[in-house]
């Protein structure tokens, strides 16, 4: 039997997915361009992000069985799937980067910094493949959990640093002015496009085709709430400067956070919770570039390419992290310019083939 | 499937093992750390206080296997901190672990040399927290670091309550670590720490006849600072007003003199106080308007009058004492160290960004030309149990 998942599974993909990289990494480069108004463009980048997951949804729900990759097959023919497939295999790869400078500078830097980080690596590709190995349902059942721990996460972060709350940090408003602080938004864009594409790859698994709209706006909003606490707690709490030093600025909030006086230093517990969103990212990126392997080489199951795509993946994302600056570079830099075009420009053509080729589109 | 299970069982044991080489018993738990200028010129000298756990559990006398030491203090000097701190490791059998640190200890002459370098170090180390007190002293930072005050058996843990219970007092900021490095980085606001100084105050058990034989550890004062480099120090008085600016004061005592005997006096005690700073933009030269109220009641007097017939006088005394208090700080930050540790600039800027953005370059020359007027009231709520007239025995 065909796997399906729910849509509160799919709306639980979606926040995981997003959340890792969204709460530190992203919010660092954003205070570096536009300071303390780093929130606002969380939100901003959540309405891109909302229009296109709707996009998503509308084009595949034109033909439920098929992902990105067989709607293109459906309308332009073999070649036209593959071309498809190996844009959705690259977006996976270089997405494995920044998913990697979140996951081993959380533990590397916090944590274990004596620890090698092939150490690292190794144990994401093992946790990827087992989980991409067992398939959408077990990764699905996983986010459940890992939505579960985001809320119990925000709410022990929130706890630990209302204390500290300077609401003058956050005034005043858009300083950078709106277009700026739009531009900047793109920041948050790399990591919604994590869930956009994502969607494109599994939505034929999520049942009732009718409700993928609503899962998948509700999903994006839902995503929002629980991620803008973060930016507007690290400029009111740390300040628009501090946060902008670190490569992972949610960790420094998290390591001033203290409960009382007797709870502090807890941020082994906030990580353990974050963790299931990370492992969530790894998981998916190997998954989702497995199936885009099996479709350009025509392999009908994708469980064989997850050795490959591991070790495409594993080599690039040792690669980038094993110098800080070459990493950060390439989460602030190519990585936009690599993951934007695709999360924008693919659904915005296969909609539009999809309009022009509507006879053939209603015989498929 | 067994075999699998078994595989991944053996494959998950060997990678986790040994990740952190750190077992508890091969650390140095570092309680307090002094910094000190080292004895050649640019070289720093790093003091840690670490705890000795067996001689630490609350017991006194040396227990078994025990030295009757709670702490043990080490120095080490290096061009950098992170040299110096290596350089521990010739003389400490343990590696020193930051992560329980209560306060780092500045001394004056360093702090005046700039801070840059111990803002940078410890807010780039990931094992210290972020909420470590930072405080600053005219005494050797190592001397302050190894005395022991207080009730309890670790100095680092005595001075980490001094700060939690100074609010008693107010008179001196409650900087750490995370307020230190944002008043660091923002441009405009220039940060303080809180003033430690070693005072003959205890007396011992066993020569009580030799009052103030132990030195023990008073926070009070405020050091101010240049962006990095130490300018100066505020007294008392001008911390409790610089409170009222930076930080929530719903403590602390002001003696008034009495209305009806000159050489008798009333205290009052703060029961809360709040500040409101409105900006004026006029001109290129802003101006300030600070509105203070004060909450107080009675809690001692050797007044003949009873509370109701000394109660204007003694608002209207503390409602002075407080305008005095912010005029002095205000002289400190305006005339003599010319930096806004008051977060005027920053006030300024959430009201008026688009002035702010064409004064900001010259906010350093602007500051002390600012005109800041002060209305300060008090109001005496309650004289606590009693009401009447001091009786006076007649001879």
């Amino acid at each position: 039997m065909k796997v399906k998942i729910t849509n509160g599974m799919f709306v639980a993909l979606i926040m995981t997915i997003i959340y890792a990289k969204a709460i530190g990494v992203t919010q660092g480069s954003l205070a570096r361009e536009i300071g303390h108004d780093m929130w606002i463009a969380t939100i901003l980048g959540t309405l891109q992000g909302i229009v296109m997951m709707i996009l998503t949804a509308a084009i595949l729900q034109k033909l439920p069985d098929q992902n990105f990759i067989g709607f293109a097959e459906a309308l332009l023919g073999k070649w036209a799937g593959k071309i498809v497939a190996f844009v959705i295999f690259l977006f996976f790869l270089f997405s494995f980067g920044p998913i990697m400078v979140t996951f081993i500078y959380h533990f590397k830097d916090y944590f274990l910094p004596e620890a090698p980080i092939y150490l690292f690596i190794v144990v994401a590709l093992i946790v990827g493949i087992f989980g991409g190995f067992h398939g959408l349902e077990v990764m699905a059942r996983m986010a459940l959990v890992g939505a579960f721990a985001v809320v119990c996460l925000n709410i022990l972060l929130l706890t630990g640093s209302l204390s500290e709350f300077d609401i003058h940090n956050l005034r005043p408003v858009m300083e950078k002015g709106f277009i700026q602080t739009s531009w900047a938004s793109r920041h948050y864009d790399t990591d919604w496009a994590l869930a956009t594409v994502m969607a494109g790859m599994i939505l034929p698994m999520v049942k009732q085709s009718e409700k993928w709209v609503k899962a998948g706006w509700s999903g994006m909003i839902l995503t929002c709430i629980a991620i803008t606490m973060w930016p507007i707690l690290e400029a009111a709490v740390l300040s628009a400067p501090v946060t902008a030093e670190y490569i992972v600025s949610c960790m420094h909030l998290a390591r001033g956070a203290h409960i009382g006086i007797f709870l502090h230093r807890y941020e082994l517990i906030m990580i353990a919770l974050f963790s299931t969103s990370s492992l969530i990212q790894i998981m998916m990126s190997l998954y989702c570039s497995a199936h885009a392997l099996s479709k350009i080489f025509g392999v009908k199951d994708y469980r064989p390419m997850l050795i490959p795509a591991g070790l495409a993946l594993g080599a690039f994302g040792y690669w980038l992290v094993l110098d800080h600056l070459r990493a950060i570079s390439f989460t602030e830099k190519e990585w936009p310019l690599i993951s934007l075009p695709i999360a924008f420009l693919l659904p915005i053509i296969l909609w539009t083939f999809g309009k022009l080729f509507r006879r053939k589109l209603s015989r498929s | 499937m067994k075999v699998n299970k078994i595989f991944i069982v053996i494959l998950v044991i060997s990678l986790l093992s040994g990740c952190g080489k750190r077992q508890i018993n091969e650390l140095a738990l570092v309680s307090a750390v002094g910094i000190d200028q080292g004895s050649s010129p640019n070289s720093v000298r790093v003091t840690v206080q670490v705890v000795r756990p067996a001689d630490a559990r609350g017991q006194t006398g040396a227990p078994a296997g025990g030295t009757g030491e709670p702490i043990y203090s080490v120095q080490a000097e290096g061009k950098t901190i992170f040299e110096a701190i290596r350089n521990l490791a010739r003389f400490s059998s343990r590696r020193v672990y930051w992560a329980h640190n209560f306060i780092i200890v500045i001394n004056e002459k360093f702090a005046r040399a700039g801070i840059a370098d111990m803002i940078d170090f410890f807010t780039r180390n990931p094992e210290l927290r972020m909420n470590t007190w930072i405080a600053a002293t005219p005494n050797p930072a190592s001397e302050v670091v190894s005395t022991i005050t207080g009730l309890e058996v670790v100095p680092g843990e005595a001075v980490d309550k001094l700060f939690r219970y100074n609010e008693i007092v107010s008179e001196a900021p409650r900087t750490n670590m995370t307020r230190l490095q944002e008043s660091y980085l923002n441009e405009y606001t220039h940060p303080v720490l809180a003033r430690l100084e070693l005072k003959n105050r205890g007396i011992s058990n066993k020569k009580p006849e030799e009052f103030g034989s132990l030195k023990q550890i008073e926070l009070s004062g405020t050091a101010v600072f240049k962006h990095d480099k130490m300018v100066g120090w505020l007294n008392r008085a001008q911390s409790r007003a610089l409170l009222l600016f930076i930080e929530n004061v719903d403590s602390g005592i002001e003696v008034i003199t009495c209305p009806d005997l000159p050489n008798q006096d009333a205290t009052l005690e703060v029961k809360s106080q709040s500040l409101h700073v409105k900006p004026i933009a006029s001109g290129s030269v802003p101006s300030f308007h600070v509105d203070v109220s004060s909450r107080v009641e009675l809690s001692e007097s050797g007044c003949l009058a009873t509370f109701n017939e000394m109660r204007g006088y003694l608002e209207e005394q503390m409602g002075n004492r407080v305008k005095e208090q912010i005029e002095s700080l205000l002289a400190a930050a305006q005339k003599k160290y010319k930096v806004d540790i008051l977060k005027l600039g920053e006030i300024y800027e959430n009201e008026y960004p688009s002035e702010w953005r064409r004064i900001r370059d010259d906010w350093e020359d602007i500051f002390p030309q600012v005109q800041i007027t002060i209305d300060s009231r008090a109001e005496l709520t309650s004289a606590v149990l009693k009401i009447t007239k001091k009786k006076i025995p007649r001879g």
